[in-house]
């Protein structure tokens, strides 16, 4: 009996990763469209990561791009410094996403700063990241940014291989985020975010299970942010921007629905068309991304799988 | 020495004329103001507008103050309307992403339509002595703004009924309520004050170097570490933390270098808020 | 003679949860009226209701024979209808004058006068007018909520639980005073845990029990009831 609560979940994920398997073909040759797709896939995953972060445990972490961007610069950096493998650097790159990630969230939660502190703190980062970027500019080459064309990622090189193997990174996200939800820390995810001060009460350690989403959403950032680097041929400041991840991740939340399997997924295409819509305005997109995001926020907040949820009595993950 | 600190001392009361209307937005609207530094931005912008249609820079300044008072009313009565609405977290929440989205927006907007308008003052003489010490025009001028900006904003505060009214809706809304007073419209007056002193900041900010629009998120960035670390609700804390903040920020950028100086800041902050979480002068209940 | 307050059918809820189960009652003018009840059981809650601070689910709210459920309390005030909450609600950075200056808002220019009025009422207030509220002991806090309350030039007074947190010398001061308003002429509606002064105060009593009127009747007899001795006098 067990296995059929979970029955709309399985068959979510079953769906989403044929449709997205089959969506190169339609594409057929153009590299600019597979471009657009693949792009749309690590947004996706990115909203994931936001997703556990914000949407489960309300942690307003206003640094996404910066967490990408650190393990991603970090990686690269040793990868073409030390020259070493890109493949033996990402997993440093995440983990020390996981450790800043965790870190922020440890620092609000223990001393119950709220809101306004990890807000604050994590906005400041965002901005102290691209100081540093083009402060150590021997390192990182500052605004130039470094080609990562060169340091032997193979696969993530060519257009249908990556895009599948981009899949496969964000199926795994959404798999990791289904048993992350179906477990313990699920429950005390929505116990928290409903209401912090009762689940506190009821005995559920806040802080361990704020820290742990904090850190796995950040490891998942850090993945994500490092494979995107080599994905692309090179690495710049301005890939990790605000204006170029941050916001792009709220939008779609709020379109797709936070705290749901489906909403990364939903919002994701439907900000990946947009995107194509907006293209002509050049650089007022994000003007229309701004507008759009103040009016999701005060009308569509919960997105789209709660408003299908409503007129769809099926339960949509 | 001296002169480094001079300098913080001035860079700290421009960082504190910043923070000061966020602390006042948060303290009477609950909401924390993250398009606080495109405010400024506003101001700067169109003071540069102002010269460049030929009309005289004293007065471009203040018509400059006047259009990011104009800007924020309009904003306060528009799109913070739902944030109002709600109460507490979900209020500050919605205040967040709003100001946020309303960042972007202002950022968006400005780079299209000026992307190569920025504001810069020249000032007649560059520096002055006295006493022997050779004085920057602008440091001596920005203070002096700062300065009588502060003292008009405590008279205010302390010797009206506005003011009193002001200062009780911050520490004690409910309380305020009781009394039969409306938060409402003061609000709203607050927050047209708050974003003339922002503009008022970015005004200043062009005696210095250049503000363009690619500025305003690291003013909100800076105003926002002052506000937290003095503590967001109490005025006196915000202009204390900010000639502090300002000081280190001096020796830091002269030290190590300006790349640097920010995670010195934010770290300083950090410290602070970990030794004393509600801000250095908050009233502890 | 129709009442000053009267409400019909009032029904609270706080979200899902239903707090106040069609209460009614009225306080005539001149009137010292009180509502006593465990805590939880809505108390509080009534007072807010009739205050403006929450929006009935349903009911009426009558003041002086016209509808308020529904008014914010910002402008009950102006109305007369004062309230005086449980957590006083003070300015804890402004002086004792300046607290209870911002209580006459509504009034401001006649403040002087309500002001020595006040002032000869609490004393122990015009030696601490120019002390920080917030550093006032518990009863001196009172007297500035309960002065605050009257600075405003109330009809009615709504006292929630004034004794809260009291030495009992302090409450059998307040209630000097309380009685010296009444006196003056004060209409005054009162929710208390401290039933013996509660009853010996007011005139007539309701007793509140899980959202709902159990009894109400003089005070007078409320005392002498055997169900009120049992259950709030400690009486076997």
């Amino acid at each position: 009996m067990k296995k059929d609560r979970y029955l709309a979940d399985y068959v979510t994920l079953l769906l989403v990763a044929v449709v997205l398997a089959l969506v190169p073909l339609g594409v057929g040759d153009s590299a600019h469209y597979l471009r657009i797709v693949t792009l749309m896939l690590i947004y996706m995953a990115y909203a994931v990561a936001f997703n556990i972060i914000f949407g489960h445990t309300r942690q307003l972490f206003l640094c996404i791009g910066a967490l990408a961007g650190s393990s991603a610069y970090l990686s690269v950096v040793l990868a073409t410094k030390m020259f070493l493998s890109p493949w033996a650097t990402i997993p440093l790159g995440i983990v020390f996403a996981a450790f800043l990630g965790g870190a922020f969230s440890y620092v609000s939660v223990r001393r119950g700063l709220g809101v306004i502190f990890v807000g604050v703190v994590t906005l400041v980062f965002s901005l102290i990241f691209h100081n540093l970027i083009l402060g150590l500019r021997e390192l990182t080459n500052g605004e130039t940014g470094i080609e990562t064309k060169a340091l032997g990622v193979g696969v993530l090189q060519s257009g249908r291989g990556s895009y599948y193997v981009i899949l496969a990174v964000l199926m795994a996200s959404l798999v990791l985020y289904h048993l992350l939800m179906r477990s313990r820390a699920g429950t005390a995810f929505r116990a928290i975010a409903d209401d912090e001060f009762a689940a506190e009460l009821v005995g559920i350690d806040v802080t361990f299970f704020k820290v742990l989403a904090a850190s796995i959403g950040s490891a998942l950032l850090g993945a994500v942010g490092a494979i995107y680097a080599y994905y692309s041929g090179f690495i710049s400041p301005t890939e990790y921007a605000l204006v170029s991840v941050d916001i792009v991740v709220l939008v779609t939340l709020l379109l797709g629905g936070m705290g749901t399997l489906l909403g990364p997924v939903l919002g994701g295409v439907l900000f990946a068309v947009l995107d194509e819509l907006v293209r002509p305005l050049g650089r007022l997109n994000v003007l229309v991304y701004g507008v759009l995001m103040i009016v999701l926020v005060i009308t569509f907040r919960h997105g789209l799988v709660a408003a299908l949820r409503k007129i769809i009595k099926v339960r949509i993950p | 020495m001296i002169a480094i600190l001079v300098d913080g001392i001035v860079q700290g009361l421009q960082l504190s004329l910043m923070a000061v209307g966020i602390t006042l937005i948060y303290g009477l609207g609950g909401v924390l103001n993250l398009a606080h530094g495109q405010f400024a931005v506003v101001g700067g912008i169109a003071t540069a507008l102002f010269v460049e249609a030929g009309v005289n820079p004293l007065v471009a300044c203040a018509l400059g103050i006047l259009s990011a008072g104009v800007f924020g009313f309009v904003v306060d009565r528009t799109l913070l309307l739902p944030a109002y609405r709600s109460a507490g977290e979900e209020r500050l929440l919605l205040g967040l992403l709003i100001t946020l989205g309303l960042s972007f927006v202002v950022n968006g907007f400005l780079d299209y339509k000026y992307p190569n308008i920025s504001l810069t003052l020249k000032l007649a003489t560059p520096s002055f002595s006295v006493a022997g010490i050779t004085v920057r025009t602008a440091s001596a001028v920005a203070a002096a703004i700062a300065i009588v900006a502060f003292i008009l904003l405590f008279a205010f505060l302390k010797g009206t009924l506005l003011g009193k009214v002001v200062r009780s809706i911050i520490q004690n809304e409910v309380g305020a309520g009781l009394c039969g007073i409306n938060p409402g419209r003061i609000r709203t007056l607050i927050v047209t004050l708050s974003a003339m002193m922002a503009g008022m900041g970015g005004v200043v900010q062009g005696l210095f170097s250049s503000l363009g629009t690619e500025m305003g998120n690291e003013l909100t960035s800076f105003a926002l570490i002052v506000a937290v670390v003095g503590g967001v609700r109490s005025i006196n804390g915000t202009l204390a933390a900010g000639v502090l903040l300002g000081i280190v920020n001096a020796f830091a950028s002269y030290y190590v270098g300006a790349y640097l100086t920010l995670i010195i800041l934010l770290g300083t902050a950090v410290f602070t808020i970990l030794l004393r979480p509600a801000g250095l002068f908050a009233y502890r209940t | 003679m129709s009442a000053l307050i009267a409400v019909e059918g009032l029904q609270v809820a706080y979200g899902d949860m239903p707090v106040v189960k069609g209460v009614s009652l009225e306080v005539q003018q001149g009137e010292a009226v009180a509502v006593i009840g465990p805590n939880g059981a809505g108390k509080t809650t009534l007072f807010k209701a009739i205050a403006g601070m929450l929006k009935p689910r349903s009911g009426k709210i009558l003041y002086q024979g016209a509808r308020i459920d529904g008014i914010r309390h910002c402008d009950t005030v102006k109305r007369g209808v004062v309230y005086v909450p449980a957590e006083r609600e003070l300015f804890p950075q402004m002086t004792v004058l300046e607290n209870l200056e911002l209580g006459a808002y509504t009034n401001y220019k006649s403040r002087r006068e309500r002001l020595e009025f006040v002032l000869r009422l609490f004393p122990r207030l015009a030696e601490r007018r120019e002390q920080m509220a917030g550093t006032l002991s518990g009863g001196e806090q009172q007297m500035v909520a309960v002065g605050r309350g009257l600075m405003a030039k109330p009809s009615i007074l709504l006292l929630d639980e004034p004794s809260t947190g009291l030495a009992p010398l302090f409450v059998s001061e307040l209630y000097r005073q309380l009685s010296r308003l009444k006196a003056e002429g004060l209409t005054i509606l009162l929710a208390e845990q401290q039933v013996p002064h509660a009853l010996s105060f007011s005139e007539r009593a309701y007793v509140l029990e899980n959202g709902g009127i159990r009894l109400f009747g003089k005070s007078a007899d409320l005392l002498g009831d055997p169900e009120i001795q049992r259950s709030y006098l400690g009486m076997v």
